[in-house]
């Protein structure tokens, strides 16, 4: 098993170190940024990220990002994947370590394959197989994951799709849904999207969702619904999957408003049903530009929590502020106040301040301090750094 | 004379809201294009010499001090300075150089077809310089975006590397309200679309499994970057999962990702830290029993922490015939083999 794991992080380190060189003439990109985070009261961590990705030619492009961590061990692949498509995507193979979004099914990480084609009458197939993606390679005989979707394109702002997608944990099925989705914009001011899981192991409506966004010039109202079950989350080989359907169903609107050139204003609002109990909860978001391009900005937002046991009321401000063309600094505030603080702290402060240079197009700096008082410590203050190289186009 | 001072005070603050706001244009100026072609009547190739004829592989076309020097017109300048230095923006040229290394487009194609018409695409350069670069709503009003996409469900048509080119598209798909929640219901269905502009290392930032740190920890310094974990997520996790049940599911599947982090900082019962649940969480009946109704809530919570041999605390009451009784609710049914599969054979024997 070792030998495979070295052999897995060998291949995706290639994978990453040669997208650059393979990618010579086409865009590609290679980066290495490595963070330090002094965790109090735990030891400190050191992060050292490296990624590329970059297209080879018409037919091939391939993406890979490996980490290790300063503790002994420490370290993994996010993503590792070679891409072969025909020049006009109607065929695609994606093989390796990727993330999947299919249709209404939750996004998966998977080591496997994934084969998408495509008809020019508007209907797309899509299959995968694979085993999912175990922290350190540390794979479980017997597990594996499959599924697909159909889907057609009904004119060319109207697309519905079906999927459906298993997963075996030990031999053993832990997650069976089907789903169904929907996204339309049926005139330029009009977006619909809606989805929805239907588990079939313990059978019931598992997620949905629908969402009607509209804009009218400076204006975008958007109405919004959620059903979340969160025994179907959770895999059917857990006991706690069997207490059966406990849905908490959310309905809410938000409006996002220029209100000048500069300013946003987000006011969201929205009423939560969890098994029987109804709460409200609204978020008052506003974004100031300091310049018309947004590189510099001040935002506030005011957030209260009204709905289940735990009720919450917090604020938190945030600057970003270029100095120079080289230097920014930015600052985050945030103060929460639980309802019930339950003997820990009535507020909870967390403060941030930080500063980025880019000395040169390819390098970035970039340090900060934040301080805390937590539910379990009374103080607690943290540095972090951050030095990173880029190669290739930005 | 107080009057007057407020009167002056109040026109003060508002000048400066106004600035804030952007209301008024900022100090330092367009440059003054309505000058130059409406009032003085001086061609676009007067001073943007040989753009007609350029394609992408060639370098910008914006004036210089020489060129207003040379053109015969600004012979002696007020100023030694660079005429760049306060005449124009800034973040213009660097717009048109991005749009130069990012864009398969050449002058010379568009000029031809438009027969030399600049105002067509750079509209309103004559009264206002502010935005002189055309933005992409205007390129689609010719290019048939998404039937170039529908065909090829591809950006490379106009844009030689949309990924690096890191552009926030405006006319559509704008990552507009709140889009932290709204942007699954919007993949679901259009997967390829989010993924001409992210690679899988985008999504995986957040919804990997092998997940080096949350993208808001890597780039603390960008405040103002989306993201759940954001700022003092760490002492409000706990009301956050309460108040919205189900959705740390929606990512962590695992109970392993809690217990490893309570462990580390000493707040699990098994490193020695106090048990979560306040008085009375389990009793017997009559008696204050606030677990069940927890565990109806929200059963996720609790199997964050009570998997594996923990689900046996739950058994050991919870089945036909013991204490706690049956643990379904009314109408449950199952496709699982109930003396087979797990977690039924726990109980059905």
């Amino acid at each position: 098993m070792r030998r495979v794991r070295a052999h897995l992080l060998a291949g995706t380190l290639s994978l990453v170190l040669g997208t650059g060189r393979l990618a010579r003439g086409d865009p590609y990109r290679l980066s290495i940024d490595a963070v330090g985070y002094s965790q109090a009261p735990q030891s400190p961590v050191g992060l050292l990220v490296l990624q590329g990705d970059g297209q080879a030619n018409r037919w091939a492009d391939a993406e890979a990002l490996a980490w290790t961590g300063s503790t002994t061990g420490n370290y993994d692949v996010l993503t590792a994947m070679v891409r072969l498509h025909d020049p006009r995507n109607f065929a695609e193979l994606r093989l390796g370590r990727q993330i999947l979004t299919v249709g209404a099914l939750r996004p998966v990480h998977m080591d496997g394959a994934d084969v998408r084609l495509r008809a020019p009458t508007g209907t797309s197939v899509e299959a995968f197989g694979g085993v999912p993606v175990e922290p350190q390679f540390a794979y479980r005989a017997y597990d594996w994951m499959a599924g697909g979707r159909v889907a057609q394109h009904l004119g060319p702002t109207t697309s519905i799709g079906v999927s459906y997608f298993e997963q075996r944990a030990d031999g053993q099925l832990s997650y069976e849904t089907a789903g169904v989705d929907l996204a339309s914009a049926p005139a330029r001011w009009l977006d619909l999207a809606a989805h929805g899981t239907y588990a079939l192991i313990d059978p019931g409506l598992a997620e949905a969702g629908g969402s009607v966004a509209a804009r009218f010039g400076d204006f975008r109202p958007e109405i919004y619904v959620t059903h979340r079950a969160p025994s179907y989350l959770i895999p059917a080989t857990s006991l706690f999957s069997a207490l059966g359907d406990t849905p908490s169903d959310v309905v809410g609107a938000s409006m996002k408003w220029r209100m000048f050139p500069r300013l946003d204003v987000l006011p969201l609002i929205a009423v939560r049903d969890t098994a029987g109990e109804v709460g409200l909860d609204g978020t008052l978001r506003a974004t100031l530009r300091l310049d018309d391009r947004g590189e510099g900005a001040v935002a506030v937002e005011g957030r209260r929590q009204g709905s289940g046991p735990d009720q919450w009321t917090g604020i938190r401000v945030t600057t970003r502020v270029p100095i120079t063309a080289r230097v920014r600094c930015s600052t985050e505030l945030e103060l929460v106040a639980p309802d019930d603080p339950r003997g820990r702290g009535s507020l909870w402060p967390w403060g941030l301040i930080a500063l980025r240079w880019v000395p040169i197009r390819s390098l970035e700096v970039a340090g900060a301090v934040e301080a805390a008082s937590t539910p379990t410590a009374t103080r607690e203050v943290n540095a972090l750094a951050r030095l990173g190289w880029n190669w290739g186009t930005r | 004379m107080k009057r007057l001072t407020l009167l002056l005070l109040l026109t003060l603050m508002l000048a400066a809201c106004a600035e804030i706001l952007g209301i008024r244009p900022p100090e330092k100026r367009p440059f003054p294009h309505h000058e130059h072609t409406a009032k003085a009547g001086i061609g676009c190739l007067k001073c943007h010499a040989g753009v007609l004829s350029s394609t992408d592989a060639d370098p910008l076309h914006l004036p210089t001090t020489a060129t207003c020097v040379s053109a015969g017109c600004h012979e002696k300048p007020h100023d030694s300075r660079d005429c760049r230095g306060c005449h124009g923006l800034d973040y213009v040229r660097t717009e048109a150089q991005a749009d130069l290394d990012h864009l398969k487009f050449t002058h010379a194609t568009h000029s031809r077809r438009l027969k030399d018409n600049c105002a067509f695409c750079h509209r309103g350069v004559e009264t206002n310089s502010d935005h002189v670069r055309p933005t992409m709503g205007l390129c689609l009003s010719c290019h048939e975006h998404q039937e170039d996409f529908g065909q090829a469900r591809t950006c490379n048509r106009c844009h030689k590397d949309i990924r690096g080119e890191q552009v926030r598209p405006e006319s559509h798909v704008a990552h507009d309200g709140d889009w932290l929640r709204e942007h699954g219901n919007r993949a679901f269905s259009a997967p390829e679309l989010c993924q001409s502009c992210h690679t899988d290392k985008y999504c995986a930032g957040c919804h990997g499994r092998t997940t080096p740190a949350l993208p808001e920890k890597l780039k603390f310094d960008d405040t103002l970057r989306a993201g759940v974990h954001r700022a003092g997520f760490v002492s409000r996790h706990s009301l956050e999962a309460r108040t919205q049940p189900g959705l740390c599911s929606t990512c962590h599947t695992t109970s392993e990702f809690c217990e490893t982090c309570h462990a580390k900082s000493g707040v699990d019962v098994s490193s020695g830290g106090k048990s979560p649940h306040p008085q009375g969480w389990v009793g017997l009946r009559g008696e204050s029993n606030d677990h069940g109704s927890a565990a109806w809530r929200d059963p996720s919570v609790c199997a964050a922490c009570h998997t594996g041999a923990g689900e046996s605390l739950c058994i050991g009451c919870h089945r036909v015939g013991a204490m706690g009784g049956n643990p379904h609710r009314p109408g449950w049914t199952s496709r699982m083999r109930p003396t087979i599969d797990q977690p039924c054979r726990s109980c059905h024997e």
